[in-house]
């Protein structure tokens, strides 16, 4: 199954309208996965299946302690960035967010998957370093962060 | 014609590649590890995505970070080079489903011939000489009344065996008859099957290859032969065109059966047959490698032709513009492939490169992804440049290849280049008495 953002919306869409915390889709072998996050509004995309089907391992966000002044998340997938669950959301985190680890950060996009960046630790978003829609390579800084 | 080449290699390919593209006006965009972001390929593209980290299959071989990198960068064509993905047709798939021509052969051709009992099946189906064997062995009489059929030496094989392994060479029916339960016995636990057959074993081949090009309309060029008998544990180390061992009427011979053959299966870009020539001058079938190979510049510079330029005419749908059967080849090529090792314990040698200098002058030719202050990293293939020579004769290229090796400087790390001088001093490699038993005997 392939996954594109108007399925996506779609889905999300249809959460809202039912008032449901969950949605999950099976076909075949793919499985999607639409939650509604503890966070009021905030609706997350979690692709399960295709992920591995299509021989990728699952997002996890990577933490890069740097000499300067603090840590980034960089990107584990080169791809689109993008900081909101649809064209018109509001972003995942915000600059002065508190973030605790396993929340969501971002979205790369890469083959028409949703691939969700994950906090890795606890801390504050002091900085948003990629502009939403455009594209990242591997290891790009996508956030300054403050561990803590 | 597409405007954008994604070329998901790296190292000399990926530079053949990119040099081509700009040849042809095409936009260039390299893929690159951690590791690379400094290397030649990726200095040199028009654009430059880093994939993944150093690991290759985390990187070179994880197409969703490849198809990423086309989509981002919006290239409408893939060139996969050799090695990593180049060979996998769920690769090839995956670029046509996401609206990228994969510069090479269809999904179906690889899985055809890339698999060897299916390669072989469909060789001696198009009337390719295979090698002589048999059908599977019940018992040891049958076995020995199957040997003595072939005539002694015979290769005792597992059916579940590759790659080298589950082979006895037997040279009598004693040993046929001392080795046979034993071979059994291995072929059960290291296969989970003891079904074994036999084959003529040849004792001093030369691995003898003939390149082909075939379009999208059907056409079918085939762009004579090269010899790689100079082999270390079936690694290629020497190549040269044309082959000592062919007469004129021989290469014709066989350059017309090799046509037939792929016109009959149906074949699309650039593709080699690699065969064995015994001593009696019979060639056998050996496999069929669907894509561009290392050793392409001997039959580039002995047939005048770019084989990567001609790869994306194909892709793009042009008809093959070659002239008419059959192309002779014209003076003698010689590549020697230069890698980063130990030239005599054949350690590999990564490093950086604290010093440079490539050989020139006419009839030179260097393909390389190296330069002074780069990096050799450790984590892939130990090839860093081929020198290629061109001269009339192949008296004029061994001379012109020592004298060019003898000007090259590659410090920093540990090359070959010692072990090719040795090759090319070696009376037999002069007199071009050669066979895949070569290296083994080179010190003997």
């Amino acid at each position: 199954m392939k996954l594109d953002l108007d399925q996506l919306r779609e889905l999300i869409r249809l959460l809202d309208e039912a008032n449901l915390t969950e949605i999950e889709v099976e076909h075949d072998d793919d499985r999607i996965r639409v939650r509604r996050d503890p966070v009021p509004g905030a609706a997350a995309a979690e692709s399960l299946a295709p992920l591995t089907a299509a021989g990728q391992e699952p997002a996890s966000a990577a933490l890069a302690l740097d000499d300067d002044d603090g840590a980034y998340v960089t990107s584990p997938f080169v791809g689109t960035f993008y900081r909101a669950p649809s064209p018109d959301g509001e972003p995942f985190v915000d600059i002065g967010d508190s973030v605790v680890p396993g929340q969501v950060l971002c979205i790369v996009e890469a083959m028409k998957l949703m691939n969700e960046i994950e906090a890795e630790a606890a801390g504050t978003i002091v900085e948003v370093l990629v502009e939403n829609g455009k594209p990242v390579e591997y290891g790009d800084r996508l956030f300054r962060f403050e561990i803590g | 014609m597409f405007e954008k080449v994604l070329i998901a290699n790296r190292g000399e390919i990926a530079l053949r590649v990119i040099r081509t593209c700009r040849e042809l006006g095409l936009r260039t965009v390299a893929v690159h590890s951690e590791i690379d972001a400094e290397a030649l390929h990726t200095r040199l593209a028009d654009e430059a995505i880093c994939i993944g980290p150093a690991d290759p299959s985390r990187s070179y071989l994880h197409i969703p970070a490849i198809i990423a990198a086309a989509e981002i960068t919006g290239a409408d064509a893939v060139h996969p080079g050799y090695g990593f993905l180049s060979e996998n047709p769920k690769f090839a798939e995956t670029c046509a489903q996401c609206g990228l021509e994969f510069i090479g052969p269809l999904p179906e051709q690889m899985r055809l011939w890339g698999d060897k009992v299916s390669a072989r099946a469909m060789a001696k189906s198009l009337g390719l000489p295979t090698i002589e064997g048999t059908e599977l062995i019940e018992d040891i009489e049958d076995a020995v009344r199957k040997a003595e059929g072939l005539g002694f030496p015979v290769l005792l094989k597992a059916s579940g065996g590759g790659g080298g392994r589950g082979m006895h060479v037997v040279q009598s029916k004693e040993g046929l008859r001392a080795v046979f339960e034993m071979a059994r016995a291995e072929s059960r636990v290291a296969f989970g099957n003891d079904a074994l057959y036999l084959e003529k074993f040849l004792e001093r081949p030369r691995h003898i290859e003939f390149q082909i090009l075939g379009d999208k309309q059907g056409n079918i060029h085939v762009l004579g032969e090269r010899e790689c008998s100079i082999q270390r544990r079936h690694q290629k180390i020497l190549e040269e065109a044309p082959s000592v061992a062919l007469t004129d009427e021989m290469r014709r011979d066989m350059s017309a059966t090799v046509r037939r053959a792929m016109s009959e299966a149906g074949y699309l870009s650039a593709g080699t047959l690699e065969f064995l020539l015994d001593e009696r001058g019979a060639l056998t079938f050996l496999e069929m490698n669907p894509r561009i190979q290392v050793e392409h510049p001997v039959t580039e510079l002995v047939m005048g032709i770019d084989l990567i330029s001609e790869q994306i005419r194909i892709a793009d749908g042009q008809p093959l513009e070659l002239p008419a059967q059959p192309l002779t080849p014209r003076g003698h090529a010689i590549e020697c492939r230069i890698n980063a090792e130990d030239p005599d314990t054949f350690a590999p040698s990564p490093g950086i490169i604290t010093e440079l200098h490539m050989a020139g002058g006419t009839g030179v030719r260097v393909d390389s992804g190296i330069y002074g202050g780069g990096r050799v990293p450790p984590h892939y293939d130990p090839l860093v440049a081929k020198l290629i020579v061109h001269a009339p004769t192949r008296v004029q290229a061994i001379a012109k290849m020592r004298r060019a090796l003898s000007e090259t400087i590659i410090g920093g790390i540990r090359t070959n280049i010692p072990l090719h001088q040795r090759i090319l001093e070696h009376p037999a490699f002069e007199e071009g008495r050669i066979s895949t038993n070569f290296m083994d005997e080179l010190d003997s």
